[in-house]
């Protein structure tokens, strides 16, 4: 369980200008297992939030525990996949994969058995020796995904993972986190700016508000799990327009106070 | 590689870019023109040749008559023992301003203060004409081989220093905070994100210092006037020589472009991993 009280960051302002607040009094518990979109306007502190669970980077005031531990610093028990995918551009897709396990010291040997395990799990078996520089945008990320998960994380940071890809890789990645989370559950804290990609992945979608960022609102999915084997019928049921219409109309009055 | 940052580093690496490579990316070459760097060299050795036979003056002497002499002097070995002494003297002072120039830009590269204290001093050493300290290593230890090896390292070092030193900077945050995240130290952030990130920008320094280490070799030894190739040059430029100081310059751009074909295949192999549409 991760459990965020009362979390309060400030950016230095630029020059002599007041700090900015980027997240104000943030109240959030994350259950065991739960997958949790968080969903906002670009500047809501989204961001800053998930870099403050991963612990790299320090708040003000305030306290962010998991399973009852404060968190101090990066952990392997939190493992993140980044926007951009952050894949070394000189190491084969084995030594990405396997670079969580090299930070702690693994021998080769089990590293690269257990990082072939996981490529062959987001089903990219036969680009082990590839670079990432070989690879398009949704294989790249695949990587990231299969990196994130080789360390044998509780918590999965997710930094809008899939929100550099095209419209179809994009679907089809999120089919393939939601079986790979089906499989194996564990806590997941994904950040995206797609309303729809909210409701289809999230148990709940926390919707936070910008200047100062600030949870506006949590709201339950009722869409039946599980759901990766269809996420398309999903996306024309009832339930899932009425969460949508539901979100737009917050989402828009925020807009609105902000232009 | 070299794009974006617009730093001062990017400048200095433009000066070997255009030396070695076409500065705009072009479409494959066909056949023919790939004979055209060829075909224009032997045009270059026939205008020196017709040149030199038609002027007939001792000052500039055809390309036959300079390679005939470059064949006498290796022939009979006069020019071996000083072509010895000017690489050993090349290989030790850019052995040297290697390990000085990847330490001093590495450390300037990671620590701000560090970058802070000696950046104005590195920035004075690449400016200033590193001749100009021949005659205080001359008198402080002679014809040593340390007076040469010291020009060399003076003219090689600071450029590895400042490209070095901007690579390490521009390592890639978003890298360094993946390996953070992971749990990494500072020593596995170094060795695995930020060396192998800054490589490419290390290599044009070190290409740029090993073109200025030929350049050291030969004005030192030209200062000094009695060891190595330059003071063969020296000597003969004294006696109004003109065969035997073009017959040692051509020696001498082969033995450059020998050293820095070194350079460009080490940095091939470094760097393997960048697309070939990245390379500079």
């Amino acid at each position: 369980m991760i459990e965020i009280k009362g979390l309060n960051k400030y950016f230095p302002g630029r020059g002599r200008s007041e700090p900015v607040q980027a997240l104000r009094d943030v109240d959030l518990t994350i259950r065991d297992n739960e997958f949790l979109t968080i969903l906002g306007p670009s500047g809501c502190g989204k961001t800053t939030l998930l870099r403050n669970i991963a612990g790299l980077v320090p708040w003000d005031t305030g306290e962010i525990l998991v399973d009852s531990q404060p968190v101090r610093g990066p952990s392997p028990e939190r493992a993140m996949v980044f926007q951009n995918f952050a894949l070394l551009p000189w190491s084969t897709v084995l030594a990405n994969v396997a670079i969580g396990l090299e930070i702690r010291g693994e021998p080769r040997g089990p590293r690269e058995a257990k990082a072939r395990e996981l490529i062959e799990r987001v089903g990219l078996s036969g680009f082990e020796d590839r670079l990432p520089g070989e690879l398009s945008g949704g294989m790249q990320q695949r990587v990231g995904l299969a990196r994130a998960l080789a360390v044998d994380p509780s918590v999965l940071l997710m930094d809008e993972p899939f929100g550099a890809l095209d419209e179809q890789t994009r679907r089809l990645l999120q089919e393939e986190l939601l079986r790979i989370w089906e499989q194996t559950p564990k806590t997941v804290v994904f950040i995206t700016h797609s309303m729809e990609e909210a409701v289809l992945l999230g148990d709940r979608i926390v919707l936070m508000s910008a200047r100062p960022g600030q949870v506006d609102d949590i709201i339950e999915v009722p869409l039946a799990r599980p759901r990766s084997q269809h996420i398309n019928e999903l996306g024309e049921s009832p339930e899932f327009a009425s969460i949508t219409t539901h979100l737009w109309t917050r989402l828009r009055s925020m807009q609105v106070l902000n232009t | 590689m070299t794009t974006s940052r617009g730093s001062k580093a990017v400048v200095q690496t433009t000066e070997a870019i255009t030396g070695t490579q076409p500065v705009r990316r072009r479409a494959r070459l066909r056949g023919w023109e790939r004979a055209v760097g060829p075909v224009s060299l032997l045009a270059g050795a026939i205008a020196w040749e017709a040149i030199g036979q038609a002027l007939d003056v001792s000052v500039f002497p055809p390309l036959s008559a300079v390679l005939g002499r470059l064949g006498e002097l290796l022939a009979d070995g006069t020019i071996l023992g000083y072509l010895a002494t000017s690489v050993t003297n090349l290989a030790i002072g850019f052995a040297v301003a290697l390990v000085f120039g990847l330490t001093l830009g590495v450390l300037m590269g990671v620590y701000r203060r560090v970058e802070m204290a000696l950046d104005i001093y590195v920035r004075a050493m690449l400016t200033a004409p590193s001749l100009v300290f021949a005659p205080i290593f001359f008198t402080l230890f002679g014809l040593d081989r340390i007076t040469i090896v010291g020009v060399i390292v003076l003219y090689s070092t600071f450029i590895i220093v400042l490209n070095t030193a901007e690579a390490v900077k521009t390592a890639p945050r978003s890298l360094v905070e993946m390996a953070r995240c992971y749990g990494a130290g500072d020593r596995f952030v170094l060795r695995r994100v930020i060396l192998p990130s800054a490589t490419p920008l290390i290599m044009a320094g070190v290409r740029l210092g090993a073109g200025r280490a030929v350049k050291g070799m030969i004005n030192g030894e030209m200062f000094v006037a009695v060891v190595g190739l330059g003071g063969v040059v020296m000597t003969a430029g004294r006696n109004f020589d003109a065969e035997t100081v073009l017959a040692v310059m051509t020696l001498i751009i082969v033995l450059a472009f020998m050293v820095v074909w070194l350079v460009e295949r080490l940095d091939r192999r470094l760097t393997a991993w960048l697309p070939e549409t990245n390379r500079a």
